[in-house]
């Protein structure tokens, strides 16, 4: 008799857990992530690329640190 | 002259026979169902044509954000795109996978522009417009019975636009630039999605 009082506060309680299942989060993709192969930009033809592109605008903002890094480099290279 | 009353009970005995038949033909279980044998033209032509014009109302009234060419949604839509979707609509360089070897109907090759990708299907447009609204639908939504899943129940609105945003420019990527945008990693000083 006592189970059956309890049955519907275990459904529910179930149901509660179920229907809190977090939406995908990037995040969980990030133990595995890939990091972006900013070498190969250098031998993109820089001539036929578009700087207002959104693309180009994009692989930018994951490049910058690698151009950062290349900045230093080229100055002591000049000197 | 045949009266009112016999036409009817002609269409309704017509109309019987043609249910049992379907019925019949339904439960000896005669009609192919294994993914690598492809419908009959005409069944292909009726689910096809059901599919597009189901899509298109459906879709009709979604109103498209006026910043699907920002780059911070390409990145974010790649990212997403190469972890969900390149294993069946496949990634610049990449011509075949298994999914796109057994599953029917297969999965579109997103790589390729509309009309390289085999839009000469009932309900193509060249609408920019509508081609948009058709592709947030059926990530949201999903297709039936095809092998195409909703996202829409894991994934809010804004995730889904990224996603065809991505999507509008992945047939001009090559390999390089694709890994470049999809790429997930994290640089030392924290840059990265």
């Amino acid at each position: 008799m006592q189970t059956k009082r309890f049955t519907p506060i275990i459904a529910f309680a179930a149901l509660g857990v179920a229907f809190s299942v977090q939406a995908h989060d990037p995040k969980e993709h990030m133990k595995d992530a890939e990091n972006p192969n900013c070498a190969a930009m250098k031998d993109m033809d820089h001539s036929k690329m578009d700087m207002k592109d959104p693309v180009m605008q994009a692989m930018m903002k994951q490049c910058i640190k690698d151009m950062h890094h290349n900045e230093p480099e080229k100055d002591q290279a000049q000197n | 002259m045949p009266t009112l009353t016999t036409y009817i009970k002609s269409l309704v005995i017509t109309a019987v026979i043609a249910l049992v038949g379907g019925g019949l033909f339904l439960y000896s279980g005669l009609y192919p169902m294994g993914a690598d044998v492809p419908h009959n033209r005409l069944t292909y032509w009726l689910l096809e044509t059901l599919r597009e014009r189901s899509v298109a109302r459906a879709a009709s009234d979604i109103k498209v954000p006026g910043d699907l060419n920002a780059s911070e949604r390409l990145l974010a839509g790649g990212a997403d795109y190469n972890d969900m979707c390149a294993g069946c609509h496949l990634k610049p360089g990449k011509s075949e996978s298994d999914f796109t070897l057994g599953l029917y109907p297969a999965p579109p090759n997103l790589t390729l522009a509309g009309d390289e990708h085999g839009h000469e299907h009932a309900g193509a447009t060249e609408n920019e417009d509508e081609a948009i609204k058709r592709q947030f639908w059926i990530i949201k939504h999903g297709i039936k019975a095809s092998g195409m899943p909703a996202w829409g129940p894991g994934h809010d609105d804004e995730r889904i636009w990224n996603m065809v945003a991505f999507l509008k420019r992945l047939p001009e990527l090559s390999p390089d630039q694709y890994q470049i945008l999809t790429a997930r990693g994290k640089d030392p000083e924290g840059h990265g999605h």
